[in-house]
């Protein structure tokens, strides 16, 4: 790839509407081809700096930029987004929001639509697509029926197609399983050593590592060229977790559970239980059904057959998408909102601060980065006393700090004996938290041996 | 099949329900119809729904033409003529006029019916001219929207109530209005992002789903349409006779022809298959 055809920028600012700073402010940069890694906290600039690539900053957002910003050749000030993206592929970090049809197999076709390729040529690099991320066997399914894992890869399909010179994805890792995270490194790579320039923003920067290339590590909407990949790490506090008694109060448990979302069962024959003070890690691949053993723990899925059962107290639940919960008009509006109906309470900006939400406090939880608002969530949720927490997904676009802060979250709450259910792909939140983990998949659930203490 | 030939179809059953007021076209048009939507629906849809509804429809208009006019022979009852507009004698021929409008009611929603019952909503919009192509995707985007909003509201609730949320009051119904509308705004707004990310909007347009003819397709396409405009002019030449059971009920006039243009209607549900 020649430098007229990579991503260029000089000088480059922008600001969104109504702000105060600077989104971005990048002397000189220039993304040739191969792998570029984009590190950096939440509300760096990342997602910024990758709408830049395809033009919807400045184009669908508005605000103020300048500077001078070419892709593939193109002006990206002058040229309309829906132009660029015949050279430029997108995958969003949210897949839940991007799906257009109702059913896999044509929204995969809808880029290919949008770029008039031949109706002949369509189903080839449909099959393609489909086949390359691991999803050809869900091609007639409906999009409302595929877990997160599953849409992701369909959002990546549905770039793929489109045979991008640039593909530029936002945290495209965030909800896959190893296997499925594994597949798309593995897809990654071929791209890039086709000479197709691939520009990613991760936090799960440890399942990158073999993937070479460059890192662009971001603060405060700078760039700074680090050189050398990030290895990922556990976090500090596994050393800090202590198992959790045997003899303590079980605060939840599954009898011969049958559940599922929808008319069949997804599990059968689920006997699990928490204890007070526990934390209890469901993993298993995209679908398998870690989001409904979560959701029949918490009485919002009636089982089938078999018995639930809750200690009586309030059960604290994240759900994947922390928009379901917010919508006060601060993030401590959020915060005291829960704990005016759970007191005893505690100190509001304690919790803030442990999360890392001191400084944001005041502000509308939808103004927001994704990280800030999952931990914005979580601050919502855990707040109070609640003697079951379920957290799904809970380390979503969160970086190492945030990550940090959400498992010192989780000790205050198991040494106040909350029994508390995590779902999550992250390896290393399992290894620094949980007392046992349950794999979930095949249609059942089973405990597996308790983690070991490092 | 072809959603243009479905549709053709559709045009056809609404005409012939519609051009006549005499019952036995109108109850054979609705045969046809309900044979072809138990023929050929989705599987996950069900009819009892749509089949309540026009027997609801059916009885309003067996009432009201009752209740409203007093016209007729035979009358079963007299109510007061003290009671505004419905004092006077309710007639047999009344409710059996009334009972034919509502047949032909029920035949065109069950004409219509397999464009909602037996298509995706998307091949429909797949199926518009390619001069509509844009907007069809809107069409189809929005309607993909309308499931995911409700997803969003059920997400919302529990989110809500896990947190103690517990509405008594109406006043209290904003927690979870106010958040499902935002939710939905911000995901047309994201949606939208990402369809400009996938060149929407950028020129013309090609469909994944090119439009097959088949024989059967073609057989439906010609002969229902045909049927319908024999119909029409068999209708308007006065061949075939209109029903009106004042001011003594008498047994409604049949034409042969009539009969087979209606029977014609049953086509698809013997020449597709789902």
């Amino acid at each position: 790839m020649t430098p007229a055809s990579g991503v260029s920028l000089t000088g480059l600012t922008y600001r969104y509407p109504g702000a105060r700073t600077d989104a971005l402010d990048i002397a000189d940069l220039h993304i040739g081809d191969g792998v570029t890694l984009v590190t950096g906290a939440s509300g760096s600039g990342k997602s910024s700096l990758l709408r830049v690539c395809n033009g919807l900053v400045p184009h669908f957002h508005g605000g103020t930029i300048g500077g001078s910003a070419t892709v593939c050749g193109h002006d990206v000030l002058s040229t309309a987004t829906r132009v660029l993206a015949t050279k430029v592929g997108f995958v969003f970090q949210d897949p839940e929001l991007q799906s257009v049809y109702p059913t896999v197999e044509r929204d995969v076709a809808f880029g290919l639509e949008n770029l008039a390729v031949a109706a002949t040529a369509m189903p080839y690099r449909v099959a393609d697509a489909l086949e390359r991320t691991g999803i050809a066997h869900l091609r007639g399914r409906a999009v409302s029926t595929l877990s997160g894992g599953e849409r992701q890869r369909l959002a990546l399909a549905g770039v793929l197609a489109m045979q991008p010179r640039v593909l530029v994805l936002d945290e495209p890792l965030s909800q896959l399983d190893e296997d499925g995270g594994r597949s798309v490194v593995t897809i990654l790579g071929g791209l890039a050593a086709t000479g197709t320039a691939v520009i990613i923003a991760e936090h799960r920067v440890d399942q990158l590592a073999r993937l070479g290339g460059r890192v662009l590590a971001m603060e405060g909407g700078h760039v700074v060229d680090a050189g050398r990949r990030t290895a990922g790490r556990l976090v500090e506090t596994v050393s800090s977790r202590t198992p959790s008694s045997p003899r303590a109060r079980i605060a939840w448990e599954l009898t011969g559970v049958a559940t599922g979302p929808a008319r069949t069962p997804l599990l059968e024959g689920v006997s699990l239980h928490g204890r007070e003070g526990e934390v209890v890690a469901l993993v298993g691949p995209n679908g398998g059904g870690k989001t409904t053993l979560l959701r029949t723990i918490a009485g919002l899925l009636a089982p089938f057959s078999g018995r639930v059962h809750r200690e009586p107290g309030r059960v604290a639940f994240l759900p994947q998408n922390p928009m379901a919960l917010l919508h006060r008009s601060s993030v401590a509006a959020e915060v005291l909102w829960t704990v005016r109906r759970d007191p005893p309470t505690d100190d509001v900006a304690t919790l803030l601060a442990e999360l890392g939400l001191a400084d944001l406090a005041t502000r509308d939880p939808r103004d927001l980065s994704t990280g800030e608002r999952q931990r914005a969530a979580i601050a919502a949720v855990l707040a109070g006393r609640p003697r079951i927490a379920l957290l799904d997904e809970p380390t979503r676009g969160m970086d190492d700090a945030a990550r940090d802060a959400l498992c010192r979250a989780i000790q205050r709450l198991r040494a106040s004996g909350s029994s508390i259910v995590i779902a999550t792909h992250d390896k290393n939140l399992t290894a620094a938290l949980a007392d046992y983990t349950v794999a979930v998949g095949g249609r059942t659930a089973r405990a597996l041996a308790p983690v070991a203490v490092a | 099949m072809n959603p243009r030939a479905l549709a053709a179809w559709s045009l056809s059953g609404i005409t012939i329900a519609l051009a006549s007021g005499n019952p036995v076209y109108r109850a054979l048009a609705l045969l046809c119809a309900v044979n072809v939507l138990v023929a050929l629906r989705r599987p996950e849809v069900s009819l009892r729904g749509l089949s309540i509804a026009l027997v609801v429809a059916g009885l309003i208009a067996i009432a009201v033409t009752t209740l409203a006019s007093h016209t007729g022979d035979h009358a079963f009852l007299v109510l007061p003529s003290a009671i505004p507009v419905l004092g006077g004698s309710l007639t047999v021929e009344a409710a059996l006029f009334g009972a034919s409008t509502g047949l032909g009611i029920a035949a065109a929603v069950l004409a219509a019916a397999p464009l909602s019952l037996v298509l995706t909503p998307n091949s429909l919009v797949d199926a518009l001219p390619s001069a509509l192509a844009r907007t069809g995707a809107a069409i189809g985007t929005a309607l993909n929207l309308i499931p995911g909003i409700a997803r969003s509201a059920t997400e919302i609730r529990d989110a809500q109530r896990m947190r103690g949320w517990r509405p008594r009051r109406v006043r209290e119904w904003p927690d979870l209005a106010v958040p499902v509308v935002l939710t939905a705004l911000e995901g047309s707004i994201a949606l939208a992002e990402a369809m400009e990310a996938r060149g929407y909007g950028s020129g013309a347009r090609s469909h994944y789903s090119d439009l097959v003819w088949r024989w059967a397709d073609v057989v439906v396409c010609v002969v229902a349409p045909a049927a319908a405009i024999a119909f029409v002019l068999l209708r308007v030449s006065g061949s075939i006779a209109d029903w009106y059971p004042f001011p003594n009920v008498s047994l409604p006039p049949v034409n042969g022809v009539g009969v087979a243009c209606c029977l014609a209607l049953a086509l698809p549900a013997l020449v597709w298959r789902r």
